[in-house]
């Protein structure tokens, strides 16, 4: 059971026959959004001692949508994002949000 | 949660929707929308206009916001993006004020199920089985990103080309509307996940799947609603019995409907009992599994427990969505509990987000002992 909020809400689940005819159900694999693709609503400066739950909990209002930030910025080890202060991180729609000809409206 | 949290979407177009341009966002200044089990949704934008501005030029004829334009409302909350609306504008109001500044346009519409409602068709579907017919009524309308999702009927009801071939001689919606209430079920459009994409579902009211964060009441700072009412109506359902003559026989036999179970579980630990006995009408020349059907469908019309209510979705943090179920807790033994959120008005304002619900059950009692979260 995954929750909605969850990056592998999506993703659909297959099985496994092992040779000696055991059956696992796994997930398959997650495909990363292009970031190029997702929709910017804006930017965080990362101060020194940042987190990305504390920024989530900032910029999307849930800690544990820090996976987003991660995907927008094609971060393959996330804790790098926030190594380094004065690093600029975009802030984007999810990526239903921002298929092609969808977009933009107003940030409150 | 933080002013932050929230962004809403404007998108408007003829077929396929782009994004408002940003001066017509920046004069919308609020939103109201519909969305009902069985039903068509509305919405209502309600812009500032002066008269020169934007938005006063888009209500024009070649304008974005012109009736048959399409217009889908999205909001992005907590992450995750919810479609509230996907229509198509039928009608505007424009209220211009003596004073300046207090002059404001007022746009009204259907959800994609209205475009089913424009034309009188007559057509023939030979051997189809409604679920099938509905499928295919809805296949014409995948230009607006619509993709049918039928449930059969619970006792096969497949006509025979030889005997009788269904016929449809009204709108495409009254059709589907009409071959769902014979059967039992509902046919509405539900919109998402993503902006532009839509199910239009003809099947029976979706009492399984995962709860939605449960409505808390009664419990001081841990509330999440604002206010919840329950009504208990001893009288909203009935028996159906008809009586029947088939050709070879002389004597009339009495149909009883079959039990609701049959098509949707109970969400109450006892449900409520049948106090009175109705009649099924225009039942003539049809098959004993139509009217059996037929008799399904107007026993499930009704549910004995309505409860009402108000929510601010940022206390709340979650956007209360129709057609799904709902934990309650806090409102006593007898009302906590599951419910099916039969549905919802989104209020939205500048500063606000504010959802009014409808919840509806079978019975009292709770039948599980926790809801989630």
């Amino acid at each position: 059971m995954i929750e909605p909020s969850s990056r592998y809400h999506a993703v659909p689940t297959t099985t496994y026959t092992f040779p000696d005819g055991r059956t696992v159900a796994h997930l398959r694999r997650r495909f990363l959004p292009r970031p190029e693709e997702l929709t910017a609503v804006g930017e965080h400066v990362v101060a020194a001692g940042d987190r990305l739950d504390l920024i989530a909990a900032r910029r999307c209002g849930d800690p544990e949508q820090s996976w987003r930030i991660a995907d927008a910025n094609r971060a393959m080890r996330p804790d790098e994002l926030t190594a380094v202060p004065g690093r600029r991180l975009r802030i984007t729609l999810p990526a239903e949000a921002s298929a092609p000809g969808v977009g933009g409206g107003f940030a409150r | 949660m933080t002013a932050q949290a929230l962004h809403l979407m404007l998108l408007v177009g003829d077929v396929v929707p782009a994004p408002a341009p940003a001066a017509l966002v920046d004069a919308l200044r609020g939103a109201r929308i519909t969305s009902a089990s069985g039903r068509t949704g509305g919405f209502q934008l309600t812009f500032a206009v002066s008269a020169g501005s934007e938005p006063a030029r888009a209500v024009m004829p070649d304008g974005a916001l012109h009736p048959r334009k399409r217009v889908v409302v999205a909001v992005v909350l907590a992450g995750r993006c919810h479609v509230l609306m996907d229509g198509v504008i039928t009608h505007q109001e424009m209220h211009a004020a003596r004073e300046p500044g207090r002059s404001f346009l007022v746009v009204t519409g259907e959800d994609l199920s209205a475009l089913m409602d424009l034309e009188h068709v007559r057509r023939a579907y030979p051997g189809l089985p409604p679920h099938l017919r509905a499928a295919t009524v809805c296949a014409s309308y995948a230009q607006y990103g619509i993709t049918p999702r039928t449930v059969a009927p619970v006792l096969t009801d497949q006509p025979n080309p030889l005997l009788d071939i269904p016929v449809q001689s009204s709108t495409d919606l009254a059709y589907l509307r009409s071959t769902a209430a014979d059967v039992g079920h509902v046919f509405h459009v539900e919109h998402g996940p993503a902006p532009g994409v839509s199910t239009a579902y003809w099947g029976p009211q979706n009492r399984d799947g995962a709860l939605q964060p449960a409505l808390t009441t009664g419990c001081g700072a841990a509330d999440n609603v604002e206010e919840l009412s329950f009504a208990f109506d001893a009288l909203a359902d009935s028996d159906q019995r008809t009586h029947r003559l088939e050709p070879p026989s002389t004597t009339a036999s009495e149909v009883i409907a079959p039990e609701p179970r049959l098509l949707r579980r109970s969400l109450a630990a006892s449900p409520a009992q049948v106090q009175r006995t109705g009649t099924l009408g225009d039942q003539t020349g049809r098959t004993l599994t139509r009217t059996m059907l037929a008799g399904l469908g107007s026993r499930l019309a009704t549910d004995a427990v309505t409860g009402r209510g108000t929510l601010d979705v940022l206390r709340y943090g979650h956007v209360l969505s129709a057609h799904r179920l709902v934990g309650v807790r806090g409102a006593g033994q007898a009302y906590d509990g599951r419910y099916f959120v039969a549905g919802v008005t989104h209020d939205l304002t500048r500063d606000t987000f504010r959802q009014h619900f409808t919840l509806v059950r079978d019975g009292l009692g709770a039948d599980t002992r926790t809801v989630t979260p």
